[in-house]
């Protein structure tokens, strides 16, 4: 019985990572579908269609691209992160993973982001949610840098919880308005003022509640921009 | 001297050019040239209304039922009637000839030249003087889902007028209701369609933003309408032929628009595309 029970629950177990990875390869190749929109390079493709009051910038059309070809790879590079059986069987390649993701996002994906950020559409309220989405994923990452580093493995594991958190923002944040149109059928720039906050806020605030709840007052908030471990 | 020039003119348009199409004449000649012709022939003219399904088949749904028209009686030469009508994105010449004549009206038949497939005949009533033309069409092809229309029209004599604004009932338009099949799946009209004017104000990107694709779709189409253009766009023609000022008086107008016109068009234009392709999908 016990052994029957054991067995239905590591195969419900692998069914469940078998639909997770088969749904997030799935939205990985929707967004590598949207930066493959951009291999052209024209400026005025898709979203760029309505930046044209900015692509005469060169810093903004060199940050735009930056940031179409290069954030993207974060995505399958901090997933793998997260297998316990890839970090104790692989170290190196969790270690070579990490520092993919690590430079991607500290060397290209956050300071682009910064800079589209600071042109968003909608207004201060989005702009403002870009630029601090952009400089939070930034310093999370820094700080799992950091932590791994100094081999503190828990505030490492915390880090990187909140920097694929914001990560994973490139999904939301576009699930979140396909849902939102889908149902309310909103105003295009109140959907994007709105999702511009949902689609990471939501994201980081269920993160800090998990290490909150497993770590307690040392994996809160607090440690966000300190130096101690 | 002035008026005298204008009457050797319109003199010598009557006399030389009886087998071009009345058609190219409209368009050729300056609106101020109008009235003079008016006070010389009072029969010619533009007569505006609505072209109504009269036979029809029922098979068919009600989209094309009616359609607004404009029709110019260009010339009246002795007993011979040239003319064309400008209605759902076609421009047709037509000339027939004065069938009856009493003491206070006219009856013409016309006929337009049959190498268009929704080409037929016109028969009207027109009294020499007065604002109003009525009558019938025939189609030609008496398989076409309305081969017999009907016309009560009332003079009127184009202009472009860059202060015309859509009216508030604009927005209630039936287009975008449900039962309509012709309307696209969400899209319909809102509070914000009538209150920009694109050939008044420069747009900016802020008022043009947060539009939905059907607003921003009539705002930009505003600008044709003002110009008279006859939309062959059904959904077009469902919102601008109930506006009280349009008039279908050309199938390109594309070369009459203002500097300021030609920049909105390219701003709206560009957040239609977006909203069309991006709005509801997986992106931004």
């Amino acid at each position: 019985m016990g052994m029957r029970s054991s067995a239905v629950k590591d195969m419900w177990q692998k069914g469940m990572g078998g639909l997770i990875l088969a749904a997030y390869a799935f939205f990985c190749y929707l967004m590598a579908g949207i930066s493959a929109q951009y291999v052209s390079l024209a400026p005025d493709v898709a979203f760029l269609g309505i930046k044209q009051d900015y692509v005469h910038l060169g810093y903004y059309r060199l940050a735009f691209f930056v940031h179409a070809f290069t954030a993207l790879l974060a995505l399958p590079a901090g997933f793998t992160q997260f297998s316990g059986f890839l970090r104790k069987k692989y170290p190196l390649l969790h270690r070579r993973a990490g520092y993919l993701y690590v430079g991607v996002i500290l060397l290209l994906a956050a300071p682009s982001g910064l800079v589209i950020g600071i042109f968003a559409n909608g207004g201060w309220s989005s702009q403002l949610a870009f630029c601090l989405l952009a400089v939070l994923w930034f310093v999370s990452t820094l700080q799992a840098l950091r932590y791994a580093r100094k081999r503190n493995w828990r505030l490492h594991r915390d880090f990187m919880y909140r920097s694929f958190a914001l990560t994973l923002s490139a999904i939301t944040l576009r699930a979140w308005k396909y849902a939102l149109v889908a149902l309310f059928h909103p105003p295009p720039m109140e959907v994007y003022r709105l999702v511009a906050w949902l689609g990471w806020g939501l994201n980081l605030a269920l993160v800090e509640i998990w290490i909150w709840k497993n770590s307690g007052r040392a994996g809160s908030l607090f440690v966000w921009f300190g130096k101690k471990a | 001297m002035k008026y005298l020039l204008l009457l050797v003119v319109s003199v010598c348009l009557l006399a030389c050019s009886d087998s071009k199409p009345a058609a190219a004449n409209e368009t050729a000649l300056p609106a101020e040239n109008q009235p003079v012709a008016k006070k010389i022939q009072p029969s010619e003219g533009c007569f505006l209304g609505a072209f109504e399904a009269d036979k029809y088949r029922e098979t068919e749904v009600d989209y094309y039922l009616s359609n607004k028209i404009t029709l110019c009686v260009d010339r009246i030469a002795g007993d011979s009637v040239f003319g064309h009508s400008v209605v759902a994105g076609n421009s047709r010449p037509f000339r027939g000839i004065v069938t009856e004549k009493s003491e206070v009206n006219l009856t013409v038949v016309a006929q337009e030249p049959g190498d268009d497939p929704y080409d037929g005949a016109f028969k009207f009533v027109l009294i020499p003087g007065s604002d109003s033309l009525a009558g019938i069409w025939e189609a030609n092809n008496q398989k076409l889902a309305v081969y017999q229309r009907k016309y009560s029209l009332e003079r009127r004599v184009f202009s472009y007028d860059p202060q015309l604004d859509l009216p508030e009932r604009v927005k209630w338009n039936l287009l975008y209701g449900t039962g309509n099949p012709y309307a696209d799946a969400g899209e319909f009209l809102t509070e914000a369609v009538t209150t920009l004017n694109p050939s008044k104000e420069k747009l900016t990107v802020s008022q043009v933003e947060n539009m939905y694709r059907g607003d921003l779709e009539v705002i930009r189409n505003s600008i044709y309408a003002r110009h008279g253009y006859s939309f062959k766009n059904r959904k077009m023609r469902y919102v601008f032929d109930h506006v009280d000022w349009y008039m279908p008086y050309s199938v390109d107008v594309r070369d009459q628009f203002t500097p300021l016109e030609k920049e909105n068009i390219a701003l709206i234009s560009r957040y239609e595309a977006h909203a069309a392709r991006y709005y509801d999908s997986f992106g931004r």
